[in-house]
């Protein structure tokens, strides 16, 4: 939030200096009055967001047993869960799952965006197709890819005649199931934000370089590319922030049995099915903690990218 | 281009903070709300599993129900077919005080938890009327907490084995039995020998304990104090068979994914010799209704009691639901009425009994249903002093979850048999010493 309401106050500040005084004088500057506006969001953000995060990270300092809270416990929920292998497994399934699904979704999604950008018969039919994957509400293709993937009654296996090969059922195909699943759904959302990127990059530099004799890997690697940077970077930290999050693909799928347990899901586990909040609150402090620093390295990064574009 | 990239941060700052939000609150889900208003007199009656399902057993219980109570008609909210999941959908609606659900189907040893937390409306005013209606004393335990009627039982349940008469002779009384005549039935038809609940959820505890049960095993001592898992020899016996069906292809593939419905989906196609599941999905197998059209078994399926360990009588893990309010229902006097009517009446309780699902009243078991085998069986195994049940404590969950952890990983395999059973024997210490 900070670098756009930082940048919102600067402008008006940029104005000349009698008109300012003048407005001062009359009534409330025009950055006041931007504050004013921002106000009532800005109290709506606090209570649906900000809220719950300190209301778990509060909670995390207690011991309970069932929904009882029993007592002050400090850093012992932190101690106990840092010190869990239980947690560091959620961890390694989690980022594993975020780096391989993200790639692959990356590579896709920038194929089927080049593919949609160009000018061809049947581009709308396509683009459709594309896309109708992302649609489909997660649980809904989550349990689609469950009847597929299982045994009972496995269509995959049928199809690829593989017998009764336990796709959910061993490490590590649990989770490379799970991968496929995601890629399967989300790389049309990455294709979708690349096509956007690629719609803004002007037609004359392709013109220009073709005339300059550049060839179709050097217009893609000189032009296409460094101009589609910010694009890029949305797409990944949009979607490295929602895999680290992962939930409704793995619940359905696997419940987090054999090597699939993802943060969220050891969360939920300590929440609702133990349940125990203070570990719960532990849990998703720490994982706030993790989404927050992989996103702010992101930001960070389109940050930079913004200061080289503005040169 | 600049004002774009603005865009762009803002995007960025707002996922990360939606994030924030449904990491560190799942709990804050509001659920549907004002369902009250709209339906007047209609109760929602949250259950889930096969018989919740259109056509099954609840909705003709409603349906007996709607026609004879107009005003306060009855419609089922269908939850999960796994219980843990079924559970979780409804702790989230009454931990946010919600009205959405009037009634609630309660797995039996969700009581004290429910109880404890204030969610559901005490029964102890119509315990009188239970009673004098004939509820059996067992399953009216069941709804019981710090004794304290909080719900109106309406089905009993045992697990039961069910095998292929066309490919085995006699049914087995032990798992080594078991093991020999599913296994060479299955080879004979090339189909594999034994399927039941092996996922990872609450189905998979009650086939260990089942399993732990027949070897004359306890689970926790009847003060619920401490854990009795590695007391004598039970504990390991139960989990090293677990360890060696799935080794050596006892257990079907995919057992490790399997709960009620994918189990009997493949019995029922003729893919499985044998099956562990409960007596409900007997009219399935061999009824002449719907369901039964698509059975390949119609003709070749037996049923008995569960085999033990011990080669004498049966065991198995008592189960079945209660009717429980919804403390914060608008409409509690109506929701209790419909609970009392369903485990009392004995139209609605025949229904059940018609079924296979065992009704909770001492009559319906007086003209048992001609041709099915499956209710009197389980008043076999309800009467057999190895069952036993899970208890109804606050703590269960906790129990399960850990249960569900170190059994699972041990029967796949990936803990040793010993360091599961430590590791389990001193979680269940931990959630009961609470």
């Amino acid at each position: 939030m900070a670098s756009s309401v930082s940048t919102a106050q600067e402008r008006p500040s940029g104005a000349p200096p009698p008109e300012r005084e003048r407005a001062r004088s009359r009534e409330l500057s025009e950055s006041a009055l931007g504050r004013v506006f921002m106000a009532p969001s800005l109290l709506a953000m606090t209570l649906v967001a900000l809220f719950p995060i300190l209301y778990a990270l509060f909670l995390s300092f207690f011991e309970f047993v069932g929904r009882e809270q029993r007592g002050f416990a400090g850093l012992g929920n932190y101690a106990t869960q840092l010190t869990d292998p239980r947690y560091w497994d959620a961890v390694r399934v989690t980022f594993t799952f975020t780096v391989a699904a993200v790639a692959l979704e990356f590579l896709i999604g920038l194929g089927f965006a080049l593919l949609m950008n160009q000018a061809f018969l049947g581009r709308g039919v396509t683009r459709a197709t594309i896309l109708i994957p992302w649609v489909i509400p997660t649980v809904i293709s989550a349990q689609i890819w469950f009847f597929m993937l299982n045994i009972t009654p496995g269509f995959i296996n049928a199809a690829l005649g593989l017998g009764d090969f336990n796709w959910l059922g061993q490490r590590p195909w649990a989770l490379i199931s799970l991968i496929l699943a995601d890629v399967w759904k989300t790389a049309p959302f990455v294709a979708l934000l690349l096509l956007a990127g690629l719609q803004t990059i002007p037609g004359d530099m392709y013109e220009a370089a073709r005339v300059d004799g550049a060839s179709a890997w050097q217009r893609f690697t000189s032009i296409t590319l460094p101009l589609l940077r910010p694009a890029i970077f949305v797409a990944l930290l949009f979607r490295t922030v929602d895999s680290l999050r992962i939930y409704d693909l793995p619940k359905v799928m696997t419940n987090g049995a054999n090597g699939t347990e993802t943060l969220s899901i050891l969360v939920q586990n300590y929440i609702v099915d133990q349940p125990n909040p203070g570990i719960g609150s532990t849990l998703a402090t720490l994982t706030f903690i993790l989404v927050l620093g992989v996103g702010l390295i992101f930001i960070s990064l389109i940050g930079r990218n913004l200061v080289i574009g503005e040169e | 281009m600049k004002s774009r990239r603005h865009v762009l941060a803002t995007l960025a700052v707002l996922t990360l903070l939606s994030t924030a939000c449904s990491g560190s609150s799942p709990e804050d889900s509001t659920g549907g709300g004002g369902e009250g208003e709209q339906g007047g007199g209609e109760l929602v009656w949250a259950i889930g599993g096969a018989e919740a399902a259109v056509g099954g057993l609840h909705q003709q219980v409603t349906e007996l129900w709607n026609e004879q109570n107009p005003d306060s008609p009855v419609r089922i909210e269908i939850l999960p077919d796994a219980a843990d999941e079924q559970r979780n959908q409804q702790a989230l609606v009454l931990q946010a005080q919600d009205s959405e659900f009037d009634l609630l189907g309660m797995d039996v040893i969700w009581t004290g938890e429910y109880a404890t937390n204030g969610w559901v409306a005490s029964f102890e005013e119509e315990r009188g009327q239970l009673e004098d209606a004939g509820v059996l004393p067992g399953a009216l335990e069941s709804a019981q907490w710090e004794e304290e009627l909080w719900a109106v039982p309406y089905n009993s349940n045992a697990g039961l084995f069910y095998y292929r008469t066309d490919l085995i002779e006699a049914a087995p009384t032990t798992w080594d039995e078991a093991v020999e005549v599913c296994t060479a039935g299955a080879e004979e038809a090339g189909i594999a020998p034994f399927v039941g609940q092996g996922a990872q959820y609450e189905g998979m505890v009650v086939n260990f304990l089942e399993y732990l049960f027949g070897a004359e095993g306890q689970l926790i001592n009847e003060e619920g104090t401490e854990s009795l898992l590695l007391e004598g020899d039970a504990g390991r016996q139960a989990l090293e068979f677990m360890v060696q069906s799935q080794a050596d292809g006892f257990y079907a593939p995919g057992f490790n994914t399997m709960q009620e419905n994918e189990a009997v989906a493949e019995f029922q196609s003729g893919s499985a010799a044998c099956m562990r599941n409960w007596p409900s999905f007997y009219a399935q197998l061999v009824g002449e209704g719907e369901q039964a059209a698509s059975s390949e078994v119609q003709d070749s399926t037996g049923v008995t009691t569960l085999p033990t360990f011990v080669d004498e009588g049966t065991t198995g893990v008592t189960g079945g639901f209660n009717i429980g309010v919804n403390a914060f229902s608008e409409n509690v006097d109506a929701a209790k009425e419909f609970a009392v009517w369903a485990g009392t009446n004995e139209e609605a309780q025949l229904l059940l009994a018609g079924g296979s699902l065992p009704p909770v009243i001492a009559s319906a078991y007086d003209e048992l249903p001609e041709g099915d085998p499956t209710l009197g069986l389980v008043g076999d195994v309800l009467a057999d002093e190895k069952t036993g049940s899970r208890p109804p404590a606050p703590t269960w969950n906790a129990i399960s979850q850990a249960i569900q952890q170190n059994i699972f990983a041990a029967y796949n395999g990936e803990v040793p048999v010993e360091e599961a059973l430590t590791t389990l024997n001193d979680e269940i210490n931990t959630a009961l010493g609470g």
